[in-house]
Formats: structure tokens, C-alpha cells, sequence
């Protein structure tokens, strides 16, 4: 076995503990992934042709075509990016300006609101680090990290020994499901576990709790048993330290961030409280920060030159929409695969640009598709888990492919 | 062709949620052209009294619709515990995606985890392949 440890990119926990073995410079073992983890290291079996219009070419060519329907766009959309190292995100953010173009990522119909909000330090945040070492009361709040991120459970939040942790999770923390459904993770928090709500009762059992966490009477619309109530909220606030995963399912159920903000000034009022959103491809987190960086937003961004426009007009899902764009560049997504439709339909009508190591449904529709390295195994570079640390990724083997990164800058050089 | 065929299936109106599932995420890594990644996503999760409603059985095909498209999933029974009746769930996948409404109210979200559909059996129809989406 090499020696060394790797970086999985399946998911945004990144693991930073994955063993492998390679023989004639082939990966032919993966140690200590997960299920979709190895799957995701070994490779998929449909990798990308270097094509245009179909034909298979050189990837100078396919460069070239690339760069040629970026040019003759008034409006391109530089769209993905939740799967692509850092350095490539960059690129991509220069190619939008170069372009006048609109740029997003899959955090725009996500986690969006949630990264900005710790991003601009409106919610109390820290580490996977401090969970495994401090963390006491675990709240999974409409996240199912059984499923979306496999090791999550075993390497971080419930059941590692940590400094402050030393007598396991049966005695040393408790866990919390808050789900419309009895999810695998549910079980695992066992019996008592589940706070199992009816479908958009997110923002009144979140104000619920806060009446509890007061000293009022707790009251739902939907009859919660308010005894449970009370115990729960009596158990966050015998937290040393709680950490609440928040997953989708609470995300979509709020209208706006106001009753989680009052709840988390509530929590941390009386205990001490943290939030880390459980956002899924490897480096969504990492998009959003580097365009924070250069904008001042976290995605849903239009260039026009030297202005930065921001807004939920932007969004991919209302710029494909309202057919605003017309070429589309798409790295590190499939929103073929991920978004309705009937939204996605029109980039059959545009010029549409695919660059993945993977057959995706995307490039099934691409005019021009392009081959990379896939990300932490076959090419390395940087990224940001889940949890806003940066994570540094090697490569596991060679490859004659480029990286993402090469070929975005190959894409700049012909602009 | 069945007697079946001339008998009107019962629609029922049902609010769909969706999750995350990893074995079927794994199963889109290794191929999302495969079949695994179909069995494991065009599968829908009912209530056992939805079951009866909709005259089928368990792993008959059922043809779900709504204004944004039309699938034909697997039908299963959740066994959840706590009694669904109206709610059923699909795994997020191309396939819930189909049915997601495009309207998002402007904020650019659309709703992925909540939608309406109408259900009914599909009298034997083939689930919904991935080639048929694209
Ligand atoms: S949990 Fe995520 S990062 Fe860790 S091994 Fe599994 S897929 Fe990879």
C-alpha cells in the first residue's frame, strides 16, 4: 500500500484519510472510503471524449470552438463549479468578467443562503475539528448525513472519541434528528431521537423552541407534543457545546432567514450553539468564497464591465428561465441531471460548452466537450470542506488528461 | 391486452418530498446511464392506504404527473412507522427533476423538495428510462 494519505473528493467532508493501492500505475484499492466515496475515486465508466458537435477531436480543437462561443456571446453563463478545484474557480470567475458573462454555482438553488450568512458572520460557525475534539449535542436539522455524507457520523460528529469527548457517544453525546421523515440518520439517533415534523413545519417548530428556550409555552399550528418540546429545548441549553448540520430540508423550508437568526441568538443566549451547512459537492464552499473575494457575493453574479451585478435574476435557474443567456460553459455540475426540466430544456437551444471527466447528462447535449482530470485523484490542487477550512489535494495517479484548471486556462489563453 | 385495460385507474393527488440516498448516489458515480442508478432512483416510497387507493400493488409501475412532465416510477411501500397518507417520497434524482415546477417565484430556487403530482397505475408501462428524460 502507498504510504501516503489522500483526499476523497466525493463529498464536501473531504476526508483527508484515504489509502490506496497502486499497481502499474493503476488505482486498484481504495481504504477507508465510504461506499460512494471509492466509487467516486475508482472512476466513473463512461469517462468524456474530447468532441465537437459530436466528432471526436483534439482537445486543441475543442479548446479553440470553446473559446470561439464564449467570444460570440453576448451573454454566456460560466455555470458549475461545486466539483472543481479552486484554482480552475478562479479561472472561471476571470473568464465571466473577460466575458461579460453570468456566473453561478449549485449553492445558488442550495446552501447558498446559508455559506453567505457565515461568510458575512451572521451565523455562529466552527470547525468538523471542534465537533470530533468538543461538540456534546448534535442537531441534524433536514440533513440525512447517513446518506448525503457517509463518514460524517464516524469521523466527526457522534461517534469519534475526541480531547473533550473521551467516553464515546453513548455517554459523552447526544444526537438529534429534526426530519418529516424517519431518515437513516434518524435511527442511528435512536429511540427518542427523532423530532419528526409535518413537511414546511420547519419555521414554527424553529419558533417553538425559541418560546421554549424563553420560558413560554411552546405552540405549533401542528400540536407538537409541547413536553417534548420543553425537553428538547432543555437539552440544548445543558449544551457545552451544540453544533445544529443544517440540510436542505430546512433550508427549503424557510421563507427567510429571520426566525433562525432569533433561534440562534436564543440558543447562544443560554448555551453555545454553532451551525455548519451540510453542503454536498466537494467545493461548493470553496466558489463561494473565492467570488466573495472578488465581488463581494457568493454566486448569482452578472459582469457588465468593469460593474458587478448580483441578484436572484442572475441565478442560473432564472437566467436559463427567462432564456437571458445565450452560451453556456458548464464545469463541475450536471444541471441536466440536477435542476427541473423544464428549466434546463433551454441549453439545447444555446451553445452549451461541458468540461468533466465523466459522460454527464449534460454533455449529451454539449456542442463542444472537453476531458479533465478528475480532481484529488488524478490531478490535485486545492479546496474548501464543508466547514470553511481549506483542504490541500494530491493526485493518487497519472494521467495524459489536462486538470480542470489547465483546461480553463487553455480556454483564457484563446480568449 | 387485459380487461384492465378498459377500467379507469383511480388519480390520487400526492404531495412528493424528496431525499438523498447514498447507495443510489454511488450508483450514479459508477454509471448514471446504469441500471442500478435506475432502479435505485424511478422508485416511489408510498403510504400502504395510497397503495389501496391507487388499486396496485406493490412494484407495479405508476405513471406520476403533474403540468411540468410526466415519469412512470416503481411503486414501494415506504414502512415508515408514522402513517403518510398523501405524502409520498422519491429519491432527488433526473427523474424527480422531471416533475420539479419550473416557477420559482423569482427567487431562483424552484421547489425540489415539495411538489404536487397526480398518480395512477400505468396498466404494466416501463418505468421511465434516463434516455427518455434527455
Ligand atoms: S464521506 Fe464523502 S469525502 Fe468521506 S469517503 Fe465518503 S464520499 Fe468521500
Amino acid at each position: 500500500m502507498d504510504n501516503d494519505y489522500y483526499v476523497c473528493t466525493g463529498c464536501a467532508l473531504l476526508c483527508d484519510d484515504i489509502g490506496v493501492e497502486i499497481e502499474g500505475g493503476k488505482l486498484t484499492k481504495v481504504h477507508t472510503a465510504c461506499r460512494k466515496g471509492v466509487a467516486f475515486i475508482k472512476g466513473c465508466r463512461h469517462p468524456l471524449d474530447s468532441t465537437v458537435k459530436g466528432e471526436r477531436t483534439d482537445v486543441d480543437l475543442a479548446v479553440k470552438e470553446a473559446a470561439s462561443i464564449l467570444k460570440n456571446a453576448e451573454n454566456p453563463l460560466i455555470f458549475g463549479h461545486a466539483n472543481s478545484s479552486s484554482g480552475a474557480q478562479k479561472i472561471a470567475i476571470g473568464i465571466a468578467r473577460r466575458t461579460n458573462g453570468y456566473i453561478d454555482d449549485t449553492s445558488s438553488f442550495c446552501h447558498g443562503p446559508t455559506v453567505e450568512a457565515i461568510i458575512e458572520s451572521k451565523l455562529k460557525t466552527c470547525t468538523l475539528d471542534d465537533v470530533r475534539h468538543k461538540a456534546d449535542v448534535l442537531i441534524f436539522w433536514g440533513s440525512d448525513p447517513a446518506n448525503s455524507h457517509p463518514r460524517h457520523m464516524s469521523r466527526y460528529s457522534y461517534f469519534p472519541r475526541g480531547k473533550e469527548r473521551q467516553r464515546g457517544w453513548e455517554e459523552d453525546r447526544t444526537a438529534i434528528t429534526i426530519d418529516v421523515r424517519k431518515s437513516d440518520t434518524a435511527e442511528i439517533c435512536g429511540k427518542n431521537g427523532l423530532y419528526q415534523i409535518p413537511v414546511k413545519g420547519d419555521t414554527e417548530f424553529m419558533e417553538a423552541l425559541t418560546s421554549a428556550l424563553s420560558g413560554k409555552v411552546p405552540k405549533t399550528s401542528y400540536d407538537f407534543d409541547k413536553k417534548r418540546l420543553l425537553e428538547l429545548a432543555g437539552i440544548l441549553k445543558k449544551a457545552k457545546f451544540g453544533v445544529i448540520f443544517a440540510g436542505l430540508g430546512m433550508i427549503y423550508s424557510l421563507e427567510d432567514f429571520e426566525p433562525l437568526y432569533r433561534f440562534m441568538d436564543k440558543l447562544n443566549s443560554v448555551s453555545s450553539f454553532h451551525l455548519i451547512p451540510m453542503a454536498g459537492h466537494y467545493n461548493m464552499r470553496g466558489f463561494n468564497e473565492n467570488l466573495f473575494k472578488e465581488t463581494g457575493y457568493i454566486n448569482r453574479v452578472k459582469f457588465n464591465g468593469a460593474e458587478v451585478l448580483h441578484g436572484p435574476e442572475y441565478s442560473v435557474v432564472e437566467a436559463l428561465r427567462k432564456k437571458e443567456v445565450d452560451a453556456a460553459l458548464v464545469i463541475g455540475a450536471d444541471p441536466l441531471s440536477s435542476l427541473p426540466r423544464s428549466i434546463v430544456r433551454y441549453l439545447e437551444e444555446i451553445p452549451l460548452i461541458t468540461i468533466d471527466p465523466c459522460q454527464t447528462l449534460t454533455s449529451t447535449k454539449a456542442d463542444v466537450t472537453i476531458p479533465c482530470a478528475l480532481v484529488g485523484v488524478e490531478s490535485g490542487g486545492a479546496a474548501i470542506r464543508m466547514d470553511g477550512v481549506e483542504v490541500e489535494l494530491k493526485p493518487m495517479v497519472e494521467t495524459d488528461r489536462l486538470s480542470d484548471e489547465d483546461v480553463m486556462k487553455r480556454i483564457m489563453e484563446e480568449l | 391486452m387485459g380487461f384492465g385495460q378498459f377500467l379507469s385507474s383511480p388519480e390520487v393527488k400526492l404531495r412528493i418530498v424528496t431525499y438523498r440516498d447514498a447507495f443510489q448516489d454511488a450508483a450514479k458515480v459508477e454509471s448514471l446511464f446504469g441500471e442500478e442508478y435506475e432502479r435505485l432512483s424511478a422508485t416511489i416510497l408510498l403510504d400502504a392506504k395510497d397503495i389501496t387507493k391507487l388499486s396496485i400493488k406493490e412494484n407495479d409501475t405508476l405513471i406520476l404527473k403533474n403540468k411540468s412532465g410526466s415519469i412512470v416510477v416503481k411503486a414501494v411501500e415506504s414502512g415508515y412507522e408514522q402513517p403518510h397518507p398523501g405524502t409520498a417520497y422519491m429519491v432527488n434524482s433526473p427523474w424527480s427533476n422531471v416533475l420539479v415546477p419550473e416557477e420559482a417565484g423569482g427567487t431562483g430556487v424552484p421547489a425540489f423538495k415539495d411538489f404536487e403530482v397526480v398518480a395512477s397505475n400505468s396498466k404494466g408501462a416501463k418505468v421511465t428510462g434516463i434516455k427518455d428524460i434527455v
